[in-house]
């Protein structure tokens, strides 16, 4: 029955094309109907005749009783081409393409019906991606140049998310444009950009990866600007030769991986001094090439402070070296040499002035060993001055506290330390005897009640000036007298620290005296 | 198992279910028993992602720590490699791979990079020749790691360092990587704040890598209102002064590692009559702290002189509890005790731990009460806290910050580490805007001559992170931005505090002074303090389609996730909690951190020990 009305059909007759319909309908062919039709239509080689016969099908579909539901039950195969046709203007050449549109996946008998897997994407793909060996006719023809604002309008028209439909347009529209050889650069990556914006799913880099491939480089990396991805758009620029823009674009990213890629292709493809030059330029990729130097090529990062004259950070990498390569003592001294000298030129006079220091200890300390025996390189001097007093060699620490200028205060802790490490009593005494002591006489107090000497801390307890006696006397346990003292002082503070060490048993007295003495002090 | 994490304000668990998934699926990709060889450094972070029995689950059956030579035999058809990005561990897998016995069975090999893959290591693989042998090569994008309901670590332990000695942006990087999951999870976060070079460095990364992710539209509501990027660097001060809230000075004491804390056993010993002590168990107390336990939850960020009076109540409730057995005359309420046991039975434990650990702190902190400790160790630990505690509060609140320190002086002279020495001299520089020269070059000279001349590269490190320098000109601006910022008050509440201050007795931290004021009034106030501080300040938005914009109900709270680029010390946290629980304070806040750390492991990162 559809078969006669399909055929009955003619503009002349659409009266009782119409009637055909009506029966159809009632049938419930009506959806066999358009698709059959459809599917002549694409078989159809006459443009009229195939006009014709896509009109049948749209109007079959337009006409009574094409329930809207339908659409999804067809699914989109079907819905796809139905839409298509809606909208084609069929006074152009299109009818062709659509044919070809069709057709392309059902060749041949098996394949009538497989348009309906024809899926959405690759409908548009075929209808705008301008395929290599494609059977499409040269796509650099005005006409076709129109199918995209067409197939955008499919698109939208099927609501695709545009990351599937429209961004897939523009991008092959791109792709096409970027072949119109006879269009400046700049203004096809204009048009370009004007066209896509940000859309979402848009890969630039696809794009400028095509103009490449046409032999445009300059328009390729015009669009490479416009790509947001830059691990996508540094390697292409590699591929391109372009390694000093792939630099700053690496940069720009903030992905140091990428930027550490983009310096060992350049280190590969410049000489050294290019790629010192490039690397000046670029204070990022600069710092990360250091880094990478000081754990993988220790003489290059020499260089490269030698060639920013970064006299500060060359005497650090010497003060390094003086640890790392050199065994010998006149090796170390050689390379703390090199150091100082740079740090003078750093104009740090501070650091230069302590290498210095250091060098003479090193000599010094090596002179100790082979005199003294033991053990004496690399300690510090605070400690070769100790270890001096510990055995035995007073005389010796005192003229290395002179020569390097050790101040009184320390070198009394250092000397204090030491002696009553070695509890030697006798001498300790001496010494604080030998003048009046800089650190006063609190910590002599303190290390022998930590050496457990109460006795010879006793001595010192009394020599304390009147700001720490209560604290010294409380640390040789003499209570009482604390209290006298804090009582004498009229010093709260010191009063409740005396009467935080009152213990019940034995020094209820004195806990008694300081209550009174604090009442007594509240009353005035 | 990791229920706590989902007690915040924004359920962190989201994210950890997420990098949970993630971790599977890529071992679900290599098919087969699997041996793990593990870049040492990771295994304390994954940890809080996937215990032992999730990597079981998916047949890993053996695990080894990356070393160098043949790699220990095990009867697993794939090996793993778990590393971090770095060339030296490359150069150690390559021979592994190559040192591998040919006439063995054959293994597959596998690499998952933490936190991204690298094509420079991969080059590196190349090179060497074993590129080739791998299988799968992929990411783990591993970045912000969930360690309790509002705080989520990178925990890469030189990121500050690399960010401010090294000009190596890697982790920040990361951090913008690490911000845009969270987005993915938890929905564009709408306003962004931030100050510092690093925070201005992040955001545009963001900026850009939202560019790149055009595509997908995110349709997820909200969750955060803003997003506030702070530099560690514009504020060196904090984390320098000693910390004293209860986990504050857990962290300083004893140090607390991807959560876990090791402590001295002696006071964990199960107290048993007639044992003499002879048993004193040798090996460290591991404990892990974080909110799961309710006791830690409540008193951890409190002052540490206020935890003692907690501890002592909770032990009249606990012990009136087990009382409770004694009323419990039927069998209902018989049953009704016993099915609360296991809970009292916990929280039993848990008071006696925290007793034990307060009474070690308390062992440094508080100065010896008897006489009988003052004689067995004259200017004992706890004085020489109190005395460090006295200078350090001195430099905050702008007592003689300008000249040589009497304290200073006699710890060098007395040979204390000299990372505290390190801290204190860095404290003081920072105080007073740098020192005068003469002060400077002083210090410097009697550390070189006490500590040993290589420490001129730690000194040096120090200068160039601005920790420790000459005053520029002369002119001071600390005292402008501590009146300004009210860094110091003076009536500070411990027990029950009124201002975040409380976390350092006195001290009102510089970095959460600034989220405060940002959330309220705003930052226009303090314009010129923001001129002060090191690098720009600036706001970002990122617009949101109408339907996902937020209607704030009224007293709804707003919900800022503050990162802290270079690392953030629990103290600092603790002041942030204490703004969220404030009942009028109109922002919680959720916080990201490139590390958890303190002044040692700080100054500890910035050290340079040439042999």
């Amino acid at each position: 029955m559809w078969e006669t009305w399909l055929w009955a059909w003619c503009p002349k007759e659409s009266q009782k094309a119409d009637e055909y319909l009506r029966e159809i309908q009632e049938l419930g062919q009506l959806t066999q109907a358009v698709q059959q039709c459809i599917e002549a239509a694409g078989h159809e080689h006459q443009p009229d005749m195939q006009k014709s016969l896509l009109r049948v099908g749209l109007e079959g579909r337009a006409g009574q009783g094409w329930e809207g539901g339908g659409m999804d039950s067809w699914g989109s195969s079907l819905c796809c081409p139905l839409a298509l046709l809606r909208r084609l203007p069929l006074e152009t050449s299109i009818p062709m393409r659509v044919r070809r549109v069709l057709t392309a996946r059902g060749d041949g008998e098996q394949g009538k019906y497989r348009y309906k897997q024809l899926t959405i994407q690759v409908l548009l793909d075929r209808y705008g991606k301008p395929r290599a060996g494609a059977t499409l006719p040269p796509l650099s023809t005005p006409s076709h140049s129109l199918l995209y604002p067409l197939a955008i309008q499919i698109c939208e028209y099927l609501r695709l998310p545009e990351v599937q439909g429209v961004s897939r347009i523009l991008a092959h529209w791109a792709c096409y444009k970027v072949q119109q050889k006879d269009v400046s650069d700049e203004d096809v990556a204009r048009a370009i950009n004007q066209k896509l914006g940000d859309t979402p799913g848009v890969s630039y880099s696809d794009i400028a990866a095509r103009a490449y491939g046409c032999g445009r480089t300059e328009l390729a990396i015009k669009l490479l600007e416009y790509e947001p991805r830059s691990g996508e758009q540094v390697p292409l620029l590699l591929k391109m030769k372009r390694s000093k823009l792939a630099l700053s674009k690496a940069i720009e990213s903030g992905d140091t991986d990428l930027v550490f890629t983009v310096l060992l292709h350049l280190k590969n493809e410049l000489n050294r001094g290019d790629f010192f030059m490039t690397l000046r330029n670029q204070p990022m990729a600069l710092s990360l090439y250091r880094q990478f130097c000081k754990h993988q090529e220790l003489e290059t990062l020499k260089d490269l402070y030698n060639q920013d004259d970064n006299h500060q950070e060359l005497g650090s990498f010497h003060i390094r070296a003086s640890y790392a390569a050199e065994e010998r003592i006149e090796g170390r001294v050689a390379a703390l040499q090199t150091a100082a000298d740079a740090f003078y030129k750093a104009k740090n006079e501070f650091a230069a002035k302590a290498t210095e220091d250091q060098m003479r200890l090193l000599r010094l300390q090596r002179r100790l060993e082979d005199e003294l025996g033991g053990q004496f390189l690399d300690l510090s001097l605070h400690d070769t001055a100790t270890t001096l007093i510990l055995g035995g060699h007073n005389k010796r620490a005192e003229q290395l506290a002179r020569d390097f200028r050790i101040p009184d205060k320390r070198l009394w802790w250092l000397k204090l330390t030491a002696l009553a490490d070695l509890e030697d009593w006798e001498e300790l005494e001496k010494f604080s005897k030998s003048k009046k002591s800089p650190i006063g006489y609190l910590p002599f107090v303190e290390i022998c009640m930590k050496q457990h000497n109460k006795y010879e801390a006793k001595k010192y307890a009394s020599r304390v000036g009147p700001e720490q006696k209560v604290k010294a006397l409380l640390l040789v346990g003499d209570v009482a007298q604390a209290a006298d003292v804090a009582i004498e002082h009229r010093n709260e503070a010191e009063l409740s620290l005396v009467l935080s060490h009152c213990t019940g048993a034995t020094d209820g007295a004195t806990a008694d005296k300081i209550q009174r003495a604090r009442a007594q002090a509240q009353k005035k | 198992m990791a229920a706590h994490l989902s007690y915040g304000r924004v359920n962190l668990n989201v994210l950890r279910e997420a990098v949970r998934r993630e971790l599977r699926e890529f071992l679900d990709k290599c098919a087969g028993s699997k041996a793990i060889v593990w870049d040492e450094y990771l295994t304390g972070p994954f940890g809080l992602i996937a215990q032992y029995s999730l990597l079981k689950e998916h047949e890993v059956e053996k695990m080894f720590t990356l070393k160098g030579n043949r790699l220990p035999a095990a009867d697993v058809k794939n090996i793993i490699f778990f590393v971090r990005p770095r060339l030296e561990l490359m150069d150690i897998i390559a021979e592994n791979v190559l040192s591998e016995d040919r006439r063995g069975p054959a293994r597959d090999f596998h690499i998952l990079f933490v936190p991204r893959r690298s094509l420079l290591c991969e080059q590196r693989l190349k090179d060497l020749g074993v590129l080739g042998s791998f299988i799968h090569r992929e990411e783990y994008s591993l970045d912000l790691i969930p360690f309790d309901g509002d705080l989520l670590s990178m925990e890469s332990e030189s990121a500050f360092k690399e960010c401010y000695l090294e000009g190596d942006q890697t982790s920040l990087y990361h951090a913008a990587k690490g911000l845009m999951t969270l987005q993915a999870l938890y929905g564009t976060i709408p306003q962004i704040f931030g100050k510092g070079e690093c925070a201005r460095q992040v955001a545009n990364m963001m900026i850009r890598m939202k560019r790149e992710f055009t595509g997908s539209q995110n349709s997820i509501f909200p969750v955060f209102d803003n997003l506030l990027l702070l530099d560690r660097n514009v504020d060196l001060l904090t984390p320098l002064a000693t910390q004293l809230t209860y986990e504050g000075l857990i962290d300083e004491i004893y140090g607390i590692q991807n959560s876990y804390v090791k402590l001295p056993p002696e006071k964990f010993a199960p107290k048993k009559q007639g044992d003499g002590g002879k048993d004193l168990p040798t090996e460290a107390k591991k404990l892990q702290l974080n909110s799961a336990e309710e006791l830690y939850a409540e008193i951890r960020d409190k002052n540490f002189n206020a935890v003692g009076s907690v501890l002592s109540k909770k032990a009249k409730v606990i012990s009136a509890a087990f009382e409770e057995r004694h009323n419990a005359k039927t069998v209902g309420e018989i049953k009704q005790f016993v099915s609360q046991l296991p809970h009292m039975q916990a929280a039993r434990g848990s008071l006696a731990n925290h007793t034990s650990i307060a009474e070690l702190i308390k062992d440094v902190t508080i100065s010896g009460t008897t006489l009988a400790s003052t004689m067995m160790a004259p200017r004992g630990t706890s004085e020489d806290f109190f005395d460090k505690l006295t200078v350090e509060q001195e430099f905050m609140s702008g007592i003689d910050t300008d000249k040589v320190n009497n304290y200073i002086e006699d710890c060098i002279a007395q040979k204390h580490p000299l990372i505290k020495v390190l801290r204190l001299v860095c404290l003081q520089s920072v105080c007073n805007s740098g020192l005068k020269q003469k002060v400077l070059d002083y210090y410097k000279r009697e550390i070189l001559q006490t500590y040993g001349y290589e420490h001129i590269l730690t000194l040096h490190n120090l200068e160039k992170a601005g920790l420790l320098k000459p005053q520029p000109g002369g002119r001071n601006n600390y005292p402008t931005i501590r009146k300004t910022l009210r860094l110091w008050m003076d009536d500070v509440n411990e027990q029950n505090p009124t201002d975040i201050s409380y976390v350092y007795s006195g001290y009102a931290p510089l970095s959460v002074r600034l989220a405060q004021l940002l959330s309220r009034p705003g930052w226009r106030s303090i314009e010129e303090v923001l001129r002060i501080l090191p690098g720009p300040h600036f706001e970002e938005r990122q617009p949101l389609p109408t339907g996902l914009q937020k209607k704030r109900q009224p007293g709804e709270n707003r919900v800022t996730l503050i990162f802290f680029l270079g690392g953030v010390t629990f103290a600092e946290i603790a002041a942030l909690r204490f703004l969220s629980q404030l009942e009028d304070g109109g922002t919680e806040y959720v916080i990201a951190t490139t590390k958890l750390m303190n002044g040692t492991s700080w100054i500890e990162a910035l050290m340079e020990r040439p042999f």
